[in-house]
């Protein structure tokens, strides 16, 4: 119920330092179509370590999003261990520092555009004068603090992804979860929302998890680039970009990374 | 930020000149149907058809002397009354029925069977259980609004939307705040078109009650005048009753629609 007054911006505690998210033979089935279980995961060990951006990247049925989905805890694995900040995901209890996007905006049809940021907020019990005070600050983030008014019907595409982007932004997380976030947009856009991800991410410290299978996207944002097979999905290599920023994906550095990602996939 | 600026937001207010050459219009169409009126009455017996004076006059007659706003605000009351209590019931049913899939299944044929029941077999239905009384014009009421309430919502709430339900629950909400933050505005439009039409269908049939199971109000006294063949004194209580539902209905209702439902797309402006 309670948000701590002084969000953490680090999982530094006590003088040791954990990884953000670390995961250990994390193993999931559903029920397949005939009946018999289909394995969607199998084994997967990975380890995210602070403040960096990592992408999750596979063609359809590597379980990518089913992963994304057990680091946010709505969605428990069969076997194996997930640890947030060091603590056990069945014991960690700060989840409103962990933020999730989805592929959809999502946006409350009735509720204006700070409306909806401030829907962040809501499920716990902060006072209203600071709940405002945020939302606005995460209207400004994403520059659409002239656009607060508005109801989503009034925004385009790129804009309503900025104020789902705020929404995600305005718990001030630790971790940020995105499960395909720009995939709708149109190319142009969703260039913008790169650029804009990654000026959000030099403000605010914060390890970014996403999910693509746009290999492009893939190397442009993310530090490391975990490469995911599938039927049963395991993680086939990981693939750090030691790359400046910003990338242009015309450079021969740049496009030399895409071409040995598509090659893994 | 290179991002083209949405010129829909400039679009917005709606031209008020177009507002004025509607008030125009109606006011002919009134004039034309009171002439039209007038004409008939000139070669009818004024108890079959009294003229547009006759009737002006009646209505100064029992405004005057308190009939009116006496017999008005009864009516009204049991209008009121019926509509809260077929609210208070029918927005839970409607929120559980839709919500609870088997409840649902179940239930589903009782409320066509409902809604075929007429109102004046109801009526007759409340004066064997309640007599001459209050109780009767507002039974009536009840059971004509009540099943209009609960289809609306119970459609609303089969419309909630799952992945706003997804999106609570990744911020941890609580159930309740589900409800309110979620549930209760996704029904809300559903259930303000249910409870406009249960109103309407209330205030009707509750002159048809009033007519038969009651000795006050705006439907006995319909009757009253037809009996004593005070012609003009019905038409006076008809013009009432328009008048007043149009004050309701276009001064009330559809101003607070439009101002609480204005996130939705405006089609027909375009």
């Amino acid at each position: 119920m309670d948000t701590p007054a002084v969000v953490q911006q680090t999982c530094a505690d006590a003088g040791h330092t954990s990884p953000a998210i670390s995961l250990t033979g994390i193993s999931k089935h559903f029920a397949g179509a005939g009946g018999e279980p289909l394995e969607v995961l199998k084994d997967i060990n990975l380890t995210i370590a602070e403040h960096t951006i990592v992408g999750l990247l596979g063609a359809s049925g590597s379980g990518k999003s089913t992963l994304l989905n057990i680091i946010s805890g709505i969605v428990k694995p069969d076997r194996g261990r997930v640890c947030i900040c060091g603590a056990a995901s069945e014991e960690f209890n700060d989840w409103r520092a962990v933020s999730y996007m989805f592929q959809e905006d999502r946006l409350l049809p009735w509720r204006t555009a700070i409306r909806n940021v401030e829907f962040g907020l809501e499920a716990g019990s902060m006072p209203k004068a600071e709940r405002t005070r945020r939302t606005h600050e995460a209207l400004q983030l994403v520059d659409l603090n002239s656009f607060e008014d508005a109801f989503p019907y009034q925004l385009s595409g790129g804009m309503r992804s900025r104020v789902a982007l705020a929404r995600s932004l305005v718990t001030e997380p630790r971790i940020l979860l995105m499960d395909e976030p720009f995939s709708r947009l149109d190319a142009q856009t969703r260039v913008l929302m790169h650029q804009e991800l990654l000026r959000i991410h030099q403000l605010k410290p914060m390890t970014i998890v996403f999910v693509t299978h746009d290999v492009e996207e893939a190397v442009v944002l993310a530090d490391q680039v975990a490469v995911m097979s599938p039927r049963p999905g395991t993680i086939r290599e990981v693939v750090d970009i030691a790359l400046a920023r910003p990338r242009d994906p015309t450079l021969p550095e740049v496009t030399s990374y895409i071409q040995r990602l598509r090659a893994l996939i | 930020m290179t991002e083209v600026v949405d010129d829909r937001l400039l679009l917005r207010p709606a031209p008020r000149r177009l507002r004025l050459d509607l008030i125009v219009h109606r006011l002919v169409l009134v004039a034309v149907i009171v002439g039209i009126w007038w004409l008939f009455s000139l070669s009818v017996p004024h108890y079959i058809l009294p003229g547009p004076t006759r009737v002006w006059e009646a209505l100064k007659l029992i405004a005057g002397n308190g009939d009116l706003w006496i017999n008005l605000g009864i009516t009204l009351w049991r209008v009121a009354v019926g509509f809260v209590v077929a609210t208070v019931v029918g927005l839970p049913f409607g929120i559980v029925l839709g919500a609870n899939k088997r409840a649902g299944e179940f239930f589903e044929p009782v409320i066509p069977i409902m809604n075929t029941v007429s109102s004046a077999i109801w009526a007759i239905f409340a004066i064997i259980w309640f007599g001459i009384s209050n109780a009767t014009t507002i039974f009536v009421v009840f059971m004509t609004a009540m099943p209009l309430i609960i289809t609306n919502v119970w459609q609303g709430t089969r419309t909630v939307n799952a992945d706003f339900i997804e999106l609570a629950q990744v911020l941890r909400m609580p159930d309740w705040k589900v409800m309110t933050k979620i549930y209760l505005p996704t029904i809300l439009p559903y259930f303000f078109s249910g409870a406009r039409l249960a109103f309407g269908f209330g205030w009707r049939v509750s002159l048809v009650a009033e007519t038969i199971g009651s000795s006050s109000g705006v439907g006995y006294r319909l009757r009253q005048a037809a009996d004593l063949i005070q012609t003009d004194q019905v038409f006076a209580w008809t013009l009432t009753l328009v008048i007043m539902m149009a004050t309701i209905e276009m001064g009330i209702l559809k101003p607070l629609e439009n101002h609480l439902f204005r996130w939705k797309k405006e089609v027909e402006a375009q």
